[in-house]
């Protein structure tokens, strides 16, 4: 429980971004988050390309994943993710507003590690992240080569 | 009709006689031989003792005659020999030797010759006598058949009529009468082409062609009747032949179409329709798919957002707002959960609308127990008295019938909620064979029958919010679900003394 991991979340939505840190600030988990504002950016971040690439080599400890993005969306940036040899160990979490059944099952089929759907009550929000966070970021052992703190 | 028996005792009489001919024995054809010479015999002698001179030979030629005639060939010699035998025994001279004097030998050939040709006379006549019968037999055999086989042609009831090269009717039976409505008489002898007014869908110089190539032909054809009415038939055309291969009639069979016809059109047209109807109704489940996919996803994030922000600010700012204020936040919050839920619940309603139904036994005694289970929350510190009948299985999908009792069971537990003593039942009612009627009964808060036909509404209330919560949908679901098993709901109640939801549910 003393190492954080590095939480990427990917999320076009700048209110949700906002809405997250928040809950995640509460619980001290807001330090290590990055974000990517589209599924391009988050490619190029997992590849240390474009604005990434002076980042430290490491991986995430956990990738938090909106469906609905701009350019790349989410079921793309998963299938990438899960189709290379190096990334597909780091644990991706989809974070979503969508109850689509179709989209749950597409990303289960793509090899998704968990499916939350963002709830509408915020106390249920703030929980949920909570949750996600301190679970991925702090209980759950990071596959090798990604950051701790 | 009335000739048929006489026809047919005839035909046994001949049959008869022919059958004994053949059949006679051999011992009876030569007793034919020796009994006629004997009696030729007899009688010769006595005209010789009164005195007649000159019978003995004729009589003799006669029982030849005779014995030829009923008793063959064979038979006849025999009654040669044995009539010279004893012509010569008896009446030659010397009298009662077989002596033959040498004069009298011309004369014994003579005898011979003679009884010999009437006998073969006899044969021959016979032989040509037996033919004709035999020919006869065949002859009346061969009507008969026949006119059995005309009078079965008249009792069909298909249409059949026959014409000659020329067109002119000859034969038109019993269902000729009634599809076309002229009596034999009236169309036999006329043109068929004439009467009928026949309109051919193909030239008719290629259905002769045909006709002519290959003996048949079958096609559809329209007509006019005797009332001036059209008919369309099916017509099966066979040409006859004569013995020298020349066409010198067509048989024509044919039925009414005109039914079938008619339903084909409508079938054809009802078929596009449904073909337009169906492409319409993907289009419009594949709009409603994305409408609800937006409403899923777009509609959401920014409730998420206006609760999220709300939730903070009445967080930060709770110490400087007045009661009124931090009222009117939580109104704001509130107001903004419930939309989720609304939309939360519109989705699954449409949900339903949209996957398939996975449709398997279903055990409804263990669905009910189950659902019950899951309510014990809302029903835990309530005094409700459950009355449950067994179910039965039936045939359905399991998470939606699921549902169908969540929505009714959680019902009636909320709308009793008011009652000192909830009264719940759940039976079965007797249906049709091939369906169950389930119901839940309630004593509950009822609703005024002249509201029933909004119950199942979507968003349709018929109590005020706070008096009992909820968001107008789960009837809603509850008709579709059913709708989509192919059964049936209806409601009945009774304000402030409850109400009763029946479903009905296919058996199989």
């Amino acid at each position: 429980m003393d190492a954080l991991g590095r939480i990427l979340m990917v999320e076009d939505d700048p209110k949700d971004v906002e809405l997250t840190m928040t809950a995640l600030e509460e619980y001290n988990l807001a330090n290590e988050v990055v974000v990517a504002r589209d599924g391009e950016e988050a490619l190029d971040y997992l590849y240390s390309r474009g604005k990434f690439v002076t980042r430290p080599s490491d991986n995430p400890a956990v990738i938090l994943l909106d469906l609905k993005l701009p350019k790349v969306d989410g079921l793309q940036v998963l299938q990438q993710i899960k189709s290379d040899e190096k990334l597909r160990i780091i644990p991706v979490v989809v974070l979503t507003s969508s109850h689509e059944e179709k989209d749950m099952v597409a990303s289960y089929k793509l090899g998704v590690n968990a499916y939350v759907v963002k709830p509408v009550d915020f106390h249920e929000f703030v929980n949920a992240i909570r949750e996600l966070g301190v679970f991925w970021a702090i209980i759950n052992q990071a596959p090798p080569g990604s950051v701790r703190k | 009709m009335e000739t048929l028996p006489r026809v047919e005792k005839r035909e046994a009489m001949a049959r008869s006689s022919f059958f004994l001919q053949k059949a006679r024995p051999v011992i009876l054809r030569y007793g034919i031989a020796a009994i006629s010479v004997a009696v030729a015999l007899g009688l010769a002698l006595a005209a010789q003792r009164y005195e007649f001179r000159e019978v003995a030979l004729p009589l003799f030629l006669f029982a030849v005659a005779l014995t030829a005639w009923y008793g063959g060939a064979g038979p006849a010699v025999l009654a040669v020999a044995l009539s010279i035998a004893f012509f010569d025994y008896f009446f030659t001279e010397p009298l009662y030797t077989f002596y033959v004097n040498r004069s009298d030998i011309p004369y014994l050939i003579v005898f011979i010759a003679f009884a010999s040709l009437v006998a073969w006379f006899s044969a021959v006549r016979r032989g040509v006598e037996r033919d004709l019968f035999q020919a006869r037999n065949r002859l009346q055999a061969e009507v008969k058949e026949r006119t059995e086989q005309a009078s079965l042609l008249n009792l069909t009831h298909d249409t059949i009529f026959v014409r000659d090269m020329d067109f002119i009717i000859t034969y038109w039976n019993r269902g000729a009468q009634e599809l076309y409505g002229w009596a034999p008489d009236e169309a036999v002898g006329k043109r068929s082409d004439e009467l009928l007014k026949t309109i051919f869908a193909v030239p008719i110089d290629d259905v002769r062609a045909e006709l002519l190539r290959v003996g048949r032909w079958e096609g559809e054809v329209k007509r006019t009747k005797a009332d001036g009415t059209q008919v369309v038939v099916a017509s099966r055309w066979s040409l006859r032949m004569d013995d020298r291969e020349r066409p010198v009639a067509i048989m024509e069979t044919s039925n009414d179409i005109s039914e079938r016809k008619q339903r084909e059109e409508q079938i054809r047209a009802l078929n596009l329709e449904l073909a337009r109807r169906s492409t319409e109704l993907e289009a419009t489940n594949k709009e409603l798919e994305a409408f609800a996919y937006s409403v899923s996803h777009d509609l959401r994030a920014p409730l998420r957002h206006m609760a999220g922000y709300g939730e903070l600010l009445q967080k930060k700012a709770s110490s400087v707002l007045d009661d009124k204020s931090q009222r009117y936040m939580s109104m704001i919050l509130e107001s903004a959960k419930r939309m989720g839920t609304l939309i939360d619940d519109l989705l699954a309603f449409s949900r339903i609308g949209r996957v398939e139904t996975q449709k398997r036994l279903v055990n409804l005694d263990h669905l009910v127990k189950e659902v019950l289970s899951e309510l014990r929350q809302e029903t835990n510190g309530r005094d409700i008295v459950w009355k449950i009948d067994a179910l039965p299985t039936c045939h359905g999908d399991r998470s939606m019938l699921r549902l169908v009792f969540v929505n009714l069971l959680s019902n009636a537990v909320k709308f009793t909620r008011k009652q000192p003593q909830a009264k719940i039942e759940i039976g079965r009612k007797e249906g049709n064979e091939d369906e169950i009627v389930v119901f839940v009964r309630d004593n509950g808060a009822g609703f005024d029958m002249k509201y029933v036909d909004k119950l199942f509404g979507v968003f349709q209330r018929l109590h005020q919010t706070d008096a009992f919560e909820g968001t107008g949908i789960g009837l809603a679901t509850v008709q579709r679900i059913i709708h989509r098993h192919g059964g049936k709901v209806r409601a009945e109640g009774v304000v402030d003394q409850g109400a009763t939801f029946y479903f009905s549910v296919p058996k199989f």
